[in-house]
Formats: C-alpha cells, sequence, structure tokens
C-alpha cells in the first residue's frame, strides 16, 4: 500500500473539504432548529456567494470563457439544488428518514459507476474495497 | 410491486447529485477550480426563488441566520476543495466517496459541540469510515 499519496494534492484537498463539510453540516443543524429546509436552502444559496467573490478577486476579478466548462459547472449548481429539494420532498411524504438518508446516501456510487462507464477511470481492488467500507460508513452514520 | 411514494423523489436525489458528482470532474476538465465554484454558485442562484420563504424571510433570529449563513460559506468552501482535488489529478471515482465521508467530522466533534453522546453503531462507523479513507487514498 502506497502511504506516500496520503500526501498527494487531491487527497489532501479532499480531506480539506471532509473538514469543510463536516462544519457545515454542524452548523447547518444548529440552524434548522429554527430555520426549515426549504427556506435554509434559500439562504444556502446566498450564504455561498461571498465565497464566490473572494474567489473571483482572487483571480484579479477574470474568468475562463470555457462555454462548456461553465455549462458543467452551472448545471451542477442547478442539479445540487434539484437533488435538495427531491430530498425535502422526499421525508414530506411521511416515509421513514432513516431509510430514505440511507438511500438517497448512496448517491457517491452512483458518481462512481458513471465515473467508471463514462470518464473510463479504472478503481483497484482496494480501491474496491474502500468503496465498500465507505459504503458501510454511509448506511451507519445515516442511522 | 407497489413503491412507496418517497421512492421515486429518492432515485431523482440519487441521480442528481451522483451526475453532479460526474459533471464535477468534467468541468474541472475545462476550467480552474476556482471558476467552476463561482459558476456552481451561479447555479445555485438560478434555483433560489423557488425557495424563497416568503414574510418567514424577515421572522428568523439573527442567530439562527449567522448559523445558516455560516454553513453555506463552509460548504462552498469545501465544494472548492473538492474542485480543486479534481482539478488536481483525483478521480471522481475516489474524489466524491472520500469527501461524502464527511459525517465522520460531525461524529467525532458532536459530543463536544453539540453535547451529543456517540453510541457503539456510529463508533463502528468512524471505524469504516477511517478504513475506507485509507483505501481510497492509496
Amino acid at each position: 500500500m502506497k502511504l506516500a499519496s496520503l500526501k498527494s494534492r487531491w487527497f489532501l484537498y479532499s480531506i480539506l473539504s471532509v473538514f469543510c463539510w463536516g462544519a457545515w453540516a454542524m452548523l447547518a443543524k444548529l440552524g434548522s432548529r429554527e430555520i426549515p429546509a426549504e427556506a435554509s436552502q434559500f439562504f444556502f444559496a446566498w450564504g455561498a456567494v461571498p465565497v464566490a467573490l473572494v474567489l473571483l478577486a482572487a483571480r484579479g476579478w477574470k474568468l475562463e470563457k470555457n462555454f462548456k466548462g461553465i455549462g458543467y459547472s452551472v448545471a451542477n449548481g442547478i442539479l445540487s439544488g434539484v437533488g435538495g429539494w427531491a430530498l425535502f420532498a422526499a421525508y414530506r411524504t411521511g416515509g421513514s428518514t432513516s431509510i430514505i438518508t440511507t438511500v438517497t446516501g448512496m448517491y457517491p456510487l452512483i458518481t462512481v459507476v458513471l465515473a467508471v462507464g463514462i470518464l473510463r477511470e479504472r478503481l483497484t481492488r482496494l480501491h474496491l474495497l474502500g468503496l465498500a467500507f465507505a459504503a458501510a460508513a454511509f448506511v451507519i452514520f445515516s442511522l | 410491486m407497489h413503491l412507496p411514494p418517497w421512492f421515486w423523489f429518492a432515485v431523482v436525489v440519487l441521480i442528481t447529485w451522483g451526475v453532479v458528482g460526474l459533471l464535477q470532474k468534467l468541468s474541472t476538465n475545462c476550467i480552474s477550480a476556482e471558476s467552476a465554484l463561482i459558476w456552481l454558485v451561479v447555479g445555485f442562484l438560478i434555483l433560489a426563488p423557488v425557495f424563497y420563504p416568503g414574510k418567514a424571510l424577515f421572522s428568523y433570529s439573527a442567530r439562527s441566520l449567522v448559523y445558516i449563513l455560516a454553513s453555506a460559506a463552509f460548504n462552498a468552501t469545501g465544494a472548492w476543495a473538492l474542485l480543486t482535488a479534481m482539478k488536481s489529478g483525483g478521480k471522481a471515482s475516489l474524489v466524491v466517496p472520500l469527501t461524502a465521508l464527511y459525517p465522520l467530522v460531525v461524529v467525532l466533534v458532536a459530543p463536544l459541540v453539540l453535547r451529543e453522546s456517540i453510541s457503539l453503531l456510529q463508533g463502528a462507523g468512524v471505524g469504516c469510515a477511517l478504513v475506507a479513507v485509507v483505501l481510497l487514498s492509496t
């Protein structure tokens, strides 16, 4: 096992993402004691704007003019919101919260299937074993 | 076969969020992680009117608003970090499952911040997540 990859750039940024999203989940939980889920989604969009502005300033207020990249990114934002809306709608049907959370928490596995099928990414046996452990963790954390 | 009402909504969640992981990789193949995040926020804002809470907007306490807006800023920063990981050569099939393990942080920190205790089952989840982190990083 090459533990040197623990120091690779993509891995370190992934861990930074884990910590940021951990903080997001905890603060969102504190805020959701008063603000309902759909209204949270509204504030969610506006709370992201300062981060976007900081990154825009860091780039000297210039963006690449690659329409394909822009299209993918805008679609990312819209699909993220549609997914969030569908999750609230699923909860509102009165179904079991733990089952809905467990099922929808499996979305990374859809990405894996798409990435392997469309982007032709290759995974080692250790990666597949890691995905199995991750899936187990998703289920346990959502219970 | 009778499917429960929540089933199709859950399918929408799986497809949209699953596809998002793919699009994140495709976007960083074309533009920088910073630009990808900026345009992603534009996508958020396009959809924001759908969630407009009406008059209730002005009824929430300042403390709750600070929590929600700060959570959104952390979420956007996390998304930028994920996009940077992909731009740095990380595969979507590894970065997306790895970053989705963020509840690990919540389980470990919640006892200190939210005064919640960790159950034996959650401890098992922490163990699975840590093994997954090491295996996915190889």
